[in-house]
């Protein structure tokens, strides 16, 4: 059972792409798939919206998984290997969660289920790359988050024109130079293909 | 497998990041059509959001809501006022009654704050368009609900939810 984050900061299009991506992963039953979805404001709207489109999705409310309900994660991932055996299991952590902690938190239910980490995607907003690394703001959080991500997805990058996109990636290469940057709209599909390539061939 | 972590402050709070949640139901007399219930879940992300940026929030994380009918659901949200609002869903049909949740994180402000925003912007797009509160919780959702289940019975069980919060 491969556990794999979208991360990313709140508004980036987390959920848009983990209903994306849940469903080509899934493909026509070839695996199965399971969503964990956490926020921080305790109405959990996005698992609502997923469990809609008809996919195995357990919600965590009351905090944020890699730190306040980290040992929740971990009992709902085991719950998840234990009941439903999934194949994959796509984790949507708030959008203010430090991808390394969500890791280590996943890493705790290996204990008593067989699970592998997959990759920490984190999407970073080409909208609005000026407000997310103000460090008067969300510099530093942001930062962390696209310094742990093992692949960077640009998110709505339909949305904006080429010179916005290389600005978002000119500033995740300076903080990130490992991380894979996929250009992503889940609007138009693109990047799709490229990140459920990347999951499916994901080696620790 | 044991939960044997202690309580622990969020990550987040340390970045000025708070968050508020509430769920309601809105009724009109008259019937709301889908663009009517559209263009006020918008107006209220975009209501909420400038509260917040008033109250001396320095981003707005996402405001979103999630409003269930008898006819369908629509869902409306907002990453700030600068950005607008978006809403997406159907309803099939014009509708007296709306089960809404709002979930608003913000950068900047306590979340009392958020809380006054939320809830000030939530009654006042309602009240302009002639709707009423008629029920409010904070902190929670509707979880028991069984999206299976049919329309009658989704709207039943929500009500239902309400009248066990009033009892308890």
């Amino acid at each position: 059972m491969q556990i794999t984050q979208i991360a990313g900061f709140l508004g980036c299009g987390k959920t848009t792409l983990m209903l994306q991506l849940s469903r080509r992963l899934a493909g026509a039953g070839q695996r199965k798939v399971a969503l964990v979805v956490n926020e921080i404001g305790e109405i959990p709207v996005d698992g609502k919206v997923i469990e809609e489109s008809g996919m195995q999705v357990k919600d965590i409310g009351g905090g944020c998984i890699c730190c306040e309900v980290a040992a929740t994660f971990a009992k709902t991932v085991y719950n998840l290997y234990r009941d439903f055996r999934p194949d994959h299991v796509l984790v949507e952590p708030t959008g203010v969660a430090v991808p390394h902690q969500v890791k280590l938190a996943a890493r705790m239910s290996g204990r008593d289920a067989k699970i592998s980490v997959g990759p920490a995607i984190v999407l970073f907003d080409a909208t609005r790359p000026a407000e997310l690394l103000d460090m008067d703001m969300l510099g530093q959080l942001v930062t962390t988050q696209v310094k742990d991500a093992d692949i960077v997805a640009i998110s709505k990058v339909d949305a904006v024109d080429p010179g916005c996109i290389d600005e978002s990636t000119a500033k995740v290469t300076e903080l990130n130079a490992k991380a894979a940057i996929v250009n992503l709209s889940s609007f138009t599909g693109l990047g799709i293909d490229t990140l459920v390539e990347r999951i499916l061939n994901w080696k620790e | 497998m044991t939960d044997d972590s202690a309580p622990v402050s969020g990550c987040y709070t340390e970045h000025g990041v708070s968050g508020y949640g509430v769920a309601a139901k809105l009724s009109r007399n008259e019937p709301m059509p889908e663009a009517f219930v559209k263009a006020m879940a918008e107006a209220m992300m975009m209501a909420i959001a400038s509260r917040c940026i008033d109250l001396g929030a320095k981003c707005i994380g996402h405001i979103k809501s999630h409003l269930r009918t008898e006819a369908g659901t629509i869902k409306a949200d907002t990453i700030g006022v600068s950005h607008g609002s978006f809403s997406s869903g159907a309803i099939s049909h014009p509708v007296k009654d709306l089960y809404l949740a709002i979930n608003s994180i913000v950068q900047g402000i306590p979340e009392d704050a958020v809380k006054a925003a939320t809830l000030d912007g939530m009654h006042e797009v309602a009240e302009q368009r002639g709707l009423s509160v008629v029920k409010e919780k904070e902190h929670t959702y509707f979880d028991e609900f069984d999206f299976t289940a049919s329309k009658q019975d989704f709207i039943k069980k929500l009500a239902e939810q309400f009248e066990q919060d009033k009892r308890g």
